[in-house]
């Protein structure tokens, strides 16, 4: 019962400040319904028994992303769209079909019988880093997974900085380029 | 009345609904990207839902496979940010109608 109502209050933070992100003009209103958004996502994450992935929400999407967020949205002053429209025409077209789009899978996950299984394992951080870094030859493997992902986020690095940085071309590369 | 698992399903559905919203009826391009965040936030939460359903060994997979979605979004929005201040250089609009140069 007490979980239910967590769960409830939890939701309605989570819905609202969704809904605030789509009706938000400036980004940076955008990005903190965002941050609001995922902080009551985690709580959701601790009250059904993953503490652990709830911890990472908050570090990883609350703090890392959206902190890349805002700072882009901080950088580029010109973010604002106070001039152009927020919707246009097309957009009118869109809600209907997102709506029906829900009513489809909402109708299709309610019919479907669900039910919490007793013996599901809470993810405590153990049992989540003893999981991940199996390295037995019968274990599920998701440490070269994790690897893999290492890569792929070094890869991501780069590939910011090579586009972010100034042009090659440009003209003030070129003149330092001259000096060393 | 305990809580059950299809409201958290349900709740993840809304979640992804106006998420997607978000990202093809805006046209600000940072509510673009931000509406895509929001959706594979959903996306986590419907996985962590249908984990706990799942019986003792095959629960634990609800738990790490999160962990690698949540790294990959980190690695998308870096990307994706990349490349709006690439945009944003060359066109000074963040108006994801100006950037219309490849309609047939």
């Amino acid at each position: 019962m007490l979980a239910l109502i967590y769960f409830i209050i939890l939701a309605v933070i989570a819905l609202g400040a969704a809904a605030c992100v789509l009706l938000s003009r400036h980004p940076l209103y955008g990005a903190l319904s965002l941050v609001t958004s995922m902080i009551a996502l985690a709580g959701i994450y601790g009250l059904i028994g993953s503490p652990f992935l709830g911890v990472v929400q908050i570090m990883v999407y609350a703090g890392a992303i959206m902190m890349l967020v805002t700072f882009v949205i901080m950088v580029l002053n010109g973010a604002r769209d106070s001039k152009t429209p927020m919707f246009d025409r097309v957009s009118f077209f869109i809600l209907p079909a997102v709506i029906l789009l829900a009513g489809m899978v909402g109708f299709a996950l309610v019919r479907s019988p669900l039910a919490f299984d007793t013996t599901a394992l809470r993810g405590s951080v153990a049992l989540t880093s003893k999981t991940l870094f199996d390295v037995a030859q019968t274990g599920p493997g998701y440490f070269i997974l994790f690897e893999i992902l290492g890569l792929l986020l070094l890869s991501a690095m780069v590939a910011a900085v090579l586009m972010a940085k100034k042009r090659l071309g440009s003209i003030e590369t070129e003149n330092t380029e001259d000096k060393h | 009345m305990e809580l059950q698992p299809i409201f958290i399903q349900l709740l993840a559905l809304a979640i992804f609904a106006i998420g997607l919203l978000v990202a093809i009826s805006r046209r600000n391009l940072f509510f673009v990207l931000m509406g895509i965040e929001l959706a594979l936030n959903a996306v986590n939460l419907s996985f962590v839902g249908f984990a706990k359903t799942l019986p003792d060994a095959m629960s634990v997979a609800g738990q790490v496979v999160p962990l690698f979605t949540i790294a990959i979004a980190a690695a998308e929005a870096c990307v994706g940010f990349a490349m709006v201040i690439l945009i944003f250089r060359n066109r000074e609009s963040i108006d994801a109608d100006t950037y219309s140069d490849m309609r047939g």
